[in-house]
């Protein structure tokens, strides 16, 4: 119990320092909102409209920094996030829950899609340590996830929607439609979704098959699989449940921080496929010195992967009953 | 919008290596029928946030114009005024009242009838809202009031002709019934805009705004077109291919290697234009010394190969700039040629180096140029470390110089700093524009580049004249443009500004910022053109793209 109580007492520490840092950086950056704003039009717009803007943002408030702070803090915990600047007037909720779901589906799957993978791939390569499987699969996976993501996204892009047309270049759903439950609409999802999700798979599975392969070949030279292989059982049953319950602990960590850091989303994949996710929202809020929307999104990433690692902390004390008896 | 500078260069290489799809066009379709869907490409950085309120300068991209309708039309490119919502106005003899007969027969697209009275609303409304006032109307105005059942007369603190542009081309009237009940109009979300204009807005995601044709339309038969779809692109390389692969119509940003890339895929339909609209300069600093020696300016003037520049950091879609700072082809009527060629501002090192020698700068060991005092030509120069083709244009005007002898040291910032230093007058040399929309003559840009009104002293924001150039005599001239409605004094006033821009040369136009525009005669005609420039043609020029939207017309 006491290593659970260690580990609250450790994330509400994180949080905090977390949640001030989160209000110093963005003040800290130069320039104001609304010069941002000139830069995201390219000067199309008037010192006149600057100001007109300046005036509606409440840019030239004089509350001092400290109060900013406590209001900041107070904010936060009411769950009132404020009005993003580079959307203006949308407040921040409303811009992130435009994104929320497509980052969480495509790049969610997609991670899960990776890890799940990854993981039995490297545990089906290390069970068969020298096969063709374990000789071929690690080396190309390894050279692939070297690639620049966005370089593979925009080589899939180029060949399969651009030349041969069998996918669409860009957006999450038919430009035309609008978001409805139905069958068709599920199925453009899946459509506009497979390549994006097929280039973060693709590039992310290599690190899981490697560390999966590793563990596991150390997992099985313990004597417990000796032991499982000496009572006679199923191999199946060793490689899942002893062996690779084993191996698979150190990765635990690793896939909950991923998950985490779903929420920040896969900017450039976002770029390349023109796909509508919080990547591409949390770049802007920095371009355009949106403290607000860059708060909040920077809030829920640390708050996601702190969520995160406290779960998998919790998993493993339940896979791994050492955890529990050394604290 | 953020399309206007070279983004991306890299990335669109590679999607450059795409196959052709070609096609063979039909130019002989003319019979204007009504129908057919358009698509717009023209990168917008984010979602749409589905908001269409016109008095709110983060979205009145897509609803000033197409939604709801100036006065009267004024052409950015040409000044050619066309009457709107107002069938006709009317200066006063001193320019300090303007009256306006408000068209009758306009409704507004839920069915009421638009009046004067939403003209005088709409103006009164961005008197109480100051921050819904995106033009500044209010800094020139005195009062809007209602004159009889369909006039409106508006007053001036100061006789303002120029500002027609802003009052009545740049601002969109909006409905009473509906605003009068809106609390914070800057703010105000609007979901189901009702204007006057060709278009209704029909539906709206994040993805995709779609527009559908006002049956009801003010201008009878109009537009052809059925709907037109604008789609949200987060960054330029998906807004480009979704372009070149053929399925938008009108583009409205930049494209690398635009020859291949675009037109290549079907010679016959793909066209781009980029007409010029506003200046890319080199600003003088000119409290710092030595800038403050005109023999210094003029000699940098001279060291400057606009046109190696144009071709070397713009390749070539930027055209090359003139000292007149006169936009060329855009404003050629304006320009006084006879001057111009008398000083012939091109490279040439043997000139700006006697300049500099009669000023009393001599040549250092280093082939740099040296004050009396020892002290080296020598200057940084501050650019936008993201506009990669600013990058290059630097470098080409720093080789140019060096070979006259005055050293300049590019400093590449990120772009909110460099706004920082170039607003406050924090440096020494800086590259770019004047970050004003541009207007419908040479007038608007030079005034707000050069006009003392327009600049502060170093440290404070300067909303022009970035420089700190200070020159009573060419104030007044700008004072008198403002004063007259008179074209051929108009002229001759831009001209004794010109003589003075040779002579003085405050700021050194360098290249010409061009509208983005590209457009496919596949399946639509009626477009604007370099002979037929009835409109700014780019998607994000207001609310010109109202005006292309009824011209163009599906080819049947």
């Amino acid at each position: 119990m006491s290593y659970l109580v260690r580990r609250l007492e450790f994330f509400f520490i994180t949080l905090w320092a977390t949640l001030t840092m989160n209000f110093i950086l963005p003040r800290i950056m130069p320039g104001n909102p609304a010069e941002a704003m000139l830069v995201r039009y390219h000067g199309r717009v008037s010192p006149q409209t600057i100001k007109a803007i300046e005036v509606a943002f409440g840019l030239n408030s004089n509350e001092s920094i400290f109060q900013q702070y406590l209001e900041y803090l107070r904010n936060t915990v009411t769950g009132n996030f404020g009005t993003s600047v580079t959307f203006f007037p949308v407040p921040v909720g409303d811009v992130i829950k435009q994104g929320l779901p497509w980052t969480l589906g495509l790049v969610g799957m997609a991670t899960i899609i990776a890890f799940a993978l990854g993981t039995l791939l490297g545990m089906l390569s290390a069970w068969r340590r020298g096969g063709i499987f374990d000789a071929i699969l690690p080396p190309v996976f390894i050279v692939i996830s070297a690639f620049p993501y966005f370089w593979l996204g925009l080589l899939f892009l180029l060949a399969f929607a651009l030349t041969l047309g069998w996918f669409p270049l860009g957006f999450a759903y038919d430009l035309t439609d609008s978001i409805n439950l139905s069958w068709s609409f599920a199925g453009q999802v899946l459509w506009h979704g497979f390549l994006p999700a097929l280039t973060i798979v693709i590039t992310s599975v290599g690190g899981w098959i490697l560390t999966m392969r590793n563990t596991m070949i150390t997992t099985l030279a313990e004597d417990y699989v000796k032991m499982a292989r000496a009572k006679g059982l199923s191999p199946v049953r060793i490689m899942l449940m002893y062996a690779g319950r084993n191996a698979i602990l150190p990765n635990l960590t690793g896939f909950a921080m991923s998950l985490g850091f779903v929420i920040s989303g896969a900017i450039l994949v976002e770029i390349v496929f023109n796909y509508p996710g919080l990547g591409f929202t949390l770049l802007q809020a920095v371009h355009s010195e949106d403290y607000a929307l860059m708060q909040t999104l920077f809030l829920m990433i640390t708050l996601a992967v702190l969520l995160a690692v406290l779960a998998a902390d919790v998993l493993t004390a339940i896979l791994d009953p050492r955890t529990r008896e050394q604290g | 919008m953020r399309g206007h500078r070279l983004f991306g260069i890299g990335l669109g290489a590679i999607l450059l290596l795409a196959s052709c799809g070609g096609s063979t066009g039909n130019n002989t379709g003319t019979q204007k029928s009504v129908g057919g869907v358009l698509t717009i490409d023209n990168e917008s950085g984010a979602l749409w946030q589905c908001d269409f309120n016109p008095y709110n300068g983060s979205v009145n991209g897509q609803s000033f114009g197409i939604l709801y309708e100036p006065l009267v039309y004024d052409n950015l490119l040409n000044d050619q005024k066309t009457n709107w919502l107002a069938s006709g106005y009317k200066w006063s003899a001193d320019s300090k009242t303007l009256t306006f007969t408000i068209r009758s027969g306009v409704k507004w697209s839920d069915g009421q009838d638009f009046s004067a009275d939403d003209v005088v609303f709409s103006f009164n409304l961005l008197k109480q809202f100051p921050a819904a006032d995106l033009q500044s109307d209010w800094s020139v105005l005195s009062s809007v009031t209602k004159q009889g059942s369909d006039q409106v007369v508006m007053t001036f603190q100061q006789a303002a002709v120029p500002n027609f542009y802003q009052i009545a081309g740049q601002t969109a009237i909006v409905p009473q019934h509906i605003w009068s009940a809106f609390k914070d109009p800057a703010s105000q979300p609007v979901k189901q805009p009702v204007g006057t204009g060709p278009f209704t807005m029909s539906a709206c995601t994040g993805q995709n705004i779609a527009y559908k044709r006002n049956p009801s339309y003010w201008q009878k038969g109009l537009p052809y077109i059925d709907t037109v779809n604008y789609p949200a692109f987060l960054d330029n390389d998906p807004a480009n291919a979704f372009l070149a692969a053929g399925q938008a119509q009108w583009g409205g940003q930049f494209i690398p290697n635009i020859d291949t890339y675009y037109v290549g895929k079907d010679p016959h339909n793909n066209h781009y234009w980029f007409p010029p609209i506003d200046n890319i300069n080199v600003w003088l600093n000119t409290t710092v010394a030595p800038l403050d020696n005109k023999a210094v300016r003029q000699a940098m003037a001279y060291g400057i190969d606009r046109g190696a520049v144009s071709q070397k950091g713009e390749f070539g879609y930027e055209p090359a700039g003139n000292q007149t700072g006169v936009l060329s082809p855009t404003f050629d009527s304006w320009i006084d040629k006879g001057q111009a060629d008398k000083y012939g501002y091109k490279l040439d090192v043997t000139k700006a180096q006697g300049l500099l020698q009669s000023a009393g700068f001599s040549k250092g060991t280093d082939g740099i140029y040296k004050d009396a005092s020892g002290k080296r030509l020598s200057f940084s120069i501050i650019n936008i470390a993201g506009y990669t083709d600013w990058v290059a244009s630097v470098q080409v005007i720093q080789d140019n110089l060096k070979q006259v002898g005055i050293e300049i040291k590019p400093v590449n910032l990120e772009a909110t700093s460099y706004f920082d230093k170039l607003f406050t007058g924090n440096f020494q040399l800086a590259y770019g524009s004047v970050n004003t929309s541009p207007g419908p003559s040479p007038y608007y840009e030079l005034r707000n580049s050069l006009h003392s009104a327009t600049t502060a002293s170093i440290g404070q924001t300067a909303a022009g004249d970035y420089g700190r150039y200070k020159n009573p005599t060419l104030d007044g001239l700008f004072d008198q443009f403002g004063q007259t409605t008179d074209q051929a004094k108009q002229h001759n006033l831009i001209k004794q500004v010109e003589a003075i821009i040779l002579e003085d040369v405050p700021i050194i136009p360098v290249t010409e910022g061009v509208a983005w525009y590209q457009y496919s005669t596949k399946d639509f005609a009626g477009w604007p053109t370099k002979d037929n420039p009835f409109a700014a043609p780019a998607p994000w020029n207001l609310p010109d793209w109202e005006v292309t939207l009824l011209h163009v017309y599906k080819k049947s």
